[in-house]
């Protein structure tokens, strides 16, 4: 199955540091793990999970073989990276930034919630995963879970169609 | 980034169900296991994807990995010549006993 | 990760041991000399007595190396000799250990709560002063001579299960499954002590560092 991945500048996995073979014309060669659940596996993301896995890379990725589906992640035994996905870079991030901090002082001065109101732009500054949790939350605190899933679902149609990726149906 | 039930907050809403994400206090907790892996999957999901939006922890996991580090550190030192012609003369001693 | 008995490695050492293998007492003298000294030093007030301490651990490792029967690794069983000579010379000197004040009790928190926002705060549980970022700070000053001592004051300081588990674990690099079975403590025991401990030494190389 088709995913994305985030990796930092280097190629290397964000929490890992794992030195990922990147694509070049041609899909990156196969990396295997070991699916244990509290261990060990190769990490990606549905298009649902981008929002919260930021990284300075975004990767379009070949999962093959059993594949976990977790809350916020999926985990593999086998995957390969098939493309860098060029439309994710500093403008495009700069964009989700902006446009998350506007959401979240719209929400937050709307409902007069102060505290929350002060921490965007310092969250803003500090880049795309962290203003968007502040978004997240802020809904949360308006509308409960409800709110805080459908603003994420929101980030992540933004970004699905800002990346030209298409919204896969939610498996 | 609030704790599971930390309780009501302003507008009423209880957050004692929230398990979709954890505070920096649960990070500092966390800490220890997670580099140990010995955080269920579950768990050390949440945890990095703190790491991801926290700067703040981010900084205290290296600072954590740096402590171990500085620990491990202090094997460092070599053994004195005169102090390992002592132990050697009494690994003869023993031989000969 | 080292298991919990005697490696191939160590059962080969152990028999050139026994034959009289000058070369393969003095590599492992040149293993653990330097561990062993630290681990004293956590435990003693004076480089001099900490020497005498681990010069006793050889002693005692000589003593019974043809006793030793494997069930734990021979590292193990090494470290936790010098840890019990240097815990017994600690006490009959009865250090005044002036950080015992400082040294609270085991239900103190790893991080003191005033570092986070309270309750009512929009975000409760979020750090107020973030930690540093000591990635920025040169190596030379967070492995110096200095900073070495502060880390050695540290776990010096710490309540004495911790101080023995954060001993074993990462200063001499011995497993988990190692520090259970020697200290006779459950798994989750022993993560919660290394846990506190680590803590507790993060805690003072920040007051150290950060100034």
């Amino acid at each position: 199955m088709i995913a994305y991945k985030f990796l930092r500048s280097d190629g290397r996995g964000v929490f890992t540091g794992f030195r990922w073979p990147l694509p070049d014309g041609a899909p990156g060669g196969w990396v295997h793990a070991d699916i244990d659940p509290c261990r060990s596996g190769i990490h990606a993301c549905r298009l649902r999970d981008l929002p919260l896995w930021f990284g300075a890379e975004l990767y379009e990725i070949e999962l093959d073989g059993d594949v976990v589906r977790e809350q916020s992640k999926l985990v593999a035994a086998r995957a390969r990276l098939l493309r860098r996905i060029d439309r994710w870079d500093d403008g495009l991030r700069a964009d989700y930034v902006s446009w998350c901090a506007g959401r979240a002082h719209e929400m937050a001065r709307g409902a007069a919630l102060d505290g929350y109101d002060v921490m965007v732009d310092p969250c803003a500054a500090q880049g795309g995963a962290s203003v968007g949790f502040v978004v997240a939350r802020i809904a949360e605190e308006l509308h409960g879970m409800d709110g805080y899933r459908a603003e994420r679902g929101r980030q992540a149609d933004w970004l699905a169609q800002r990346l030209g990726v298409s919204s896969r149906p939610v498996s | 980034m609030r704790a599971r039930g930390y309780g009501r907050r302003s507008n009423g809403i209880s957050m004692a169900d929230n398990t979709e994400h954890i505070t920096c206090q649960e990070v500092v907790d966390l800490v220890s296991d997670y580099i140990e892996a010995a955080l269920p999957s579950e768990q050390a999901a949440l945890f990095e994807q703190h790491l991801n939006f926290c700067g703040g922890c981010m900084n205290y996991v290296e600072q954590l990995r740096t402590t171990v580090a500085s620990v491990g550190a202090l094997r460092e030192e070599a053994v004195p010549a005169d102090v390992k012609a002592e132990l050697l003369a009494a690994f003869r001693d023993w031989r000969r006993t | 990760m080292t298991s919990a008995t005697v490696t191939r490695e160590e059962a080969d050492l152990l028999e050139r041991l026994r034959a009289g293998d000058e070369r393969a007492f003095e590599a492992l003298v040149e293993s653990y000399y330097g561990t062993m000294l630290s681990i004293a030093q956590t435990y003693v007030r004076t480089r001099s007595v900490a020497e005498e301490v681990v010069q006793d651990a050889w002693l005692g490792v000589l003593k019974g190396l043809d006793r030793f029967e494997g069930r734990s690794s021979l590292k193990t069983w090494i470290i936790s000799i010098v840890v019990n000579i240097a815990k017994t010379r600690g006490v009959r000197e009865s250090r005044s250990v002036p950080f015992a004040t400082l040294a609270a009790g085991d239900d103190e928190p790893a991080v003191s709560a005033d570092r986070f926002r309270s309750a009512n705060d929009a975000f409760p549980g979020h750090w107020w002063t973030p930690p540093a970022d000591w990635r920025a700070l040169p190596q030379d000053v967070l492995l110096g001579r200095e900073t070495l001592h502060v880390v050695t004051r540290a776990i010096a300081a710490l309540p004495d299960a911790q101080r023995t588990v954060i001993t074993m674990r990462d200063l001499a690099g011995c497993s988990a499954e190692e520090v259970c079975e020697t200290l006779a403590i459950s798994e989750g025991n022993q993560r919660v002590l290394l846990h506190r401990a680590r803590a507790r030494v993060r805690a003072a190389l920040e007051r150290h560092l950060d100034g």
